[in-house]
């Protein structure tokens, strides 16, 4: 079963600003874990690309915060995911069929509970 | 999601207590004869307060321009976000104008220049506001 | 401490004729903060207070003025969330700190009279209250110091932003829209300049034959300026410069309006000296003399203002200032209009016709070169858009291209006068100054 999940940055990545309780740690096991990721954010797509590549981590996609719909139709996969902090974000996940997540303690708990 | 709901005040009281019995009353300066929207103490062009009354108006008007909500910040309009945004000026005196949702008119669809007509909708019980739909 | 109530001192309507002063008072001094995207609610030394504190003390510096010599304070106690800012407008009910941090004064608000009392200015003998913004704060100094009623006048302008989203909460998250609201938010405009101002710009387009995306040279080149502005956010925070392909696909907020046609809200705070010619030639810095000053209020005659409306409004700006400085639009070299939303600053470019731009021109302007560096440098500050929602950015760098100080955004065109404003098509201010007194 394959999952996709998308992170919005400002708000929710510890490298966003203001920092989000998403640690780069966090994004590294999901993709261990064999999800598809990617970054969805009102930041440019190079700016997004700059962030993975010092960190270290290929993404999948980076799009800006209005194109879940092409990632949907990019990556085929059983369940979608949208991290982000905005009501902006809710929406955009859940007019996409994506399931939105705030970047709260009962996300961190996913991942700790290792699912 | 109903809209947001608009409180009368003194001033406005008589245009949203016509509202609710389906008309169309703006103030008109007797003196100017000048048409006036939204309620103002006192006329905008000659200043008097004495000269204003309340004036029916035909609901003919146009879609001037438009624009889409797509990331307002009014918590009760988000779950209807990308919506309308319409500019409508008053055939009877084009210096005045309404906003609009269009109701009707699926977002990013609005009719530039149509001709449009009053309607009222209910935002609350016994609350009406104007609105505007695209002429048949 | 004197009530602003009294608008007796500004220059609010046509025909006014040559600024009685004009060439009389001089600014001396200006100081910045650094310029954050917000406070985080835990360091002082960062808040809107202490960065105040800052840049009161850099502009004194600049001009080797001393706190004993200063005897005027303007300075604009509103905050950069406004009326509707709800959760992000207060730092109560969350306690508040040890003195000076012990109200919302220093965190979310600065007045003239906790500037005082944390600074110590003790010879302070105006210090108007309820002070409008910058745009008029600029030429409330410049009347105040020629009119005699101080000498060595301190313009501050703070511009605070607290965690949490800007205009999100407060009245934007009632179901009833009370007072002038109760005409616009049922069917969704929320209110602001942005709202203000995409309708006649929609006009425009439609009139003069541009596309929305025809700003993109223009909102490009307000981040290239700002990336030479040192003081300023983008500057400072690793914001990149944004491409034509960025600019286009980048998501709508009230479409056909771009996230990138919107300005920053940040915490900041900026300062700046006025003085007496007179006074200034006894001073350490170079003045630059203010040529005449200009305000403007005007009512809008229905629910929402039409592209004729806000050219007949930029007209009448043009006209005041131009008559109060004794000038032309052929004799302004540099020119910081506003630019809060990219949607409103071609009225102004047009209605003061600077570089000979018409009615309609803006965006065949915009398209040729606008650089700094080229013969057309429009907008030399990079003015919110690329410095932050500051509004500040407009006259510091016009001050610094009368110097020569603007380093790599020195223009390389004549620079004796130049003419800035925090404005919007219906209420600001505006500001010319001159390299020479006359």
């Amino acid at each position: 079963m394959t999952t996709l999940i998308s992170f919005d940055i400002d708000g929710t990545l510890e490298v966003g600003d203001p920092p989000g309780c998403i640690t780069l740690d966090m994004v590294r096991a999901a993709k261990a874990s064999g999800c598809i990721i990617g970054s969805c954010s009102d930041r440019t797509v190079s700016n997004q690309q700059r962030i993975w590549e010092t960190a270290g981590i290929a993404m999948e996609f980076t799009v800006l915060k209005h194109q879940l719909d092409a990632v949907k139709e990019q990556f085929p996969a059983e369940d979608y995911y949208h991290i982000g902090d905005t009501d902006l974000d809710r929406q955009y996940a859940e007019r996409n069929g994506f399931h939105f997540l705030l970047p709260d303690v009962d996300v961190v708990q996913l991942w700790e509970n290792g699912n | 999601m109903p809209k947001v709901i608009p409180v009368p005040d003194e001033l406005s009281q008589p245009f949203w207590d016509a509202v609710n019995e389906r008309r169309l009353v703006l103030q008109n300066c007797a003196a100017c004869d000048k048409l006036q929207y939204p309620p103002q103490a006192a006329c905008q062009v000659c200043g008097s307060a004495d000269g204003l009354e309340w004036k029916e108006v035909e609901g003919k008007g146009h879609v001037a321009t438009y624009i889409v909500i797509e990331d307002g910040r009014l918590n009760r309009r988000m779950p209807d976000q990308p919506y309308n945004l319409a500019l409508v000026t008053l055939d009877q005196d084009p210096t005045v104008n309404f906003y609009s949702n269009l109701p009707g008119v699926p977002a990013y669809q609005a009719p530039v220049g149509a001709a449009v007509e009053l309607t009222f909708e209910e935002v609350a019980p016994g609350q009406l506001i104007h609105e505007w739909r695209v002429a048949q | 401490m004197t009530s602003s109530n009294n608008f007796q001192w500004r220059r609010d309507r046509d025909g006014l004729g040559v600024w009685e002063h004009r060439g009389k008072v001089a600014v001396v001094g200006y100081g910045h903060s650094p310029v954050d995207r917000r406070w985080d609610g835990v360091n002082l030394d960062t808040s809107l207070g202490a960065y105040t504190i800052m840049a009161c003390e850099k502009a004194m510096e600049q001009a080797g003025v001393t706190i004993d010599q200063v005897d005027g304070i303007v300075c604009c106690d509103s905050h950069i969330a406004g009326g509707s800012g709800g959760s992000a407008s207060n730092w109560a009910p969350r306690p508040y700190f040890d003195p000076p941090y012990d109200s919302e004064y220093g965190i979310t608000l600065i007045n003239a009279q906790w500037l005082i009392n944390a600074m110590g200015f003790k010879n302070v003998r105006f210090a108007p209250t309820g002070v409008p913004t910058i745009g008029e704060m600029m030429g409330m100094a410049s009347q105040a110091v020629g009119d005699g009623v101080c000498n060595t006048c301190l313009v501050i302008y703070p511009t605070g932003n607290l965690e949490g989203r800007y205009r999100r909460g407060g009245e934007n998250a009632d179901d009833f829209a009370r007072g002038a609201r109760q005409w616009t938010v049922p069917w969704g405009n929320h209110g602001g300049n942005d709202f203000i101002n995409i309708f006649p710009h929609n006009q425009y387009c439609l009139k003069y034959g541009g596309e929305h995306d025809d700003l993109a040279p223009f909102v490009i080149n307000q981040h290239k300026n700002g990336m030479l502005t040192l003081w300023g956010f983008n500057y400072n925070h690793g914001i990149e410069p944004i491409s034509v392909e960025d600019y286009k696909t980048s998501r709508y907020i009230l479409n056909p309006l771009r996230i990138w046609d919107c300005d920053r809200p940040v915490n900041a705070s900026a300062a700046y000296l006025f003085t007496t010619a007179e006074r200034a030639q006894d001073m350490k810095s170079q003045p630059v003399y203010v040529l005449n000053h200009s305000q403007h209020n005007f009512r809008f005659r229905t629910t929402q203002p039409d592209l004729d409306e806000v050219e007949m409004w930029t007209d009448r700006q043009a006209a005041r200032m131009y008559e109060g400085a004794g000038l032309g639009p052929a004799d302004v070299d540099i020119f910081n209009p506003y630019d809060g939303y990219s949607i409103m600053t071609q009225f102004f470019l047009e209605g003061f016709q600077w570089h000979g731009v018409k009615r309609g021109d803006a965006f065949a302007f915009y398209a040729g070169d606008i650089s700094v560096k080229g013969p057309h440098p429009f907008f030399s500050s990079g003015g919110n858009l690329g410095n932050g929602r500051t509004r500040s950015a407009m006259y510091t760098d016009s001050i610094e291209q009368l110097r020569g100080t603007a380093g790599d955004r020195q223009v390389t065109v004549r620079a004796e006068t130049a003419l800035c404003a925090f404005t919007t098509p219906s209420s600001g201010g505006w500001l010319m100054l001159g390299k020479y007194q006359s």
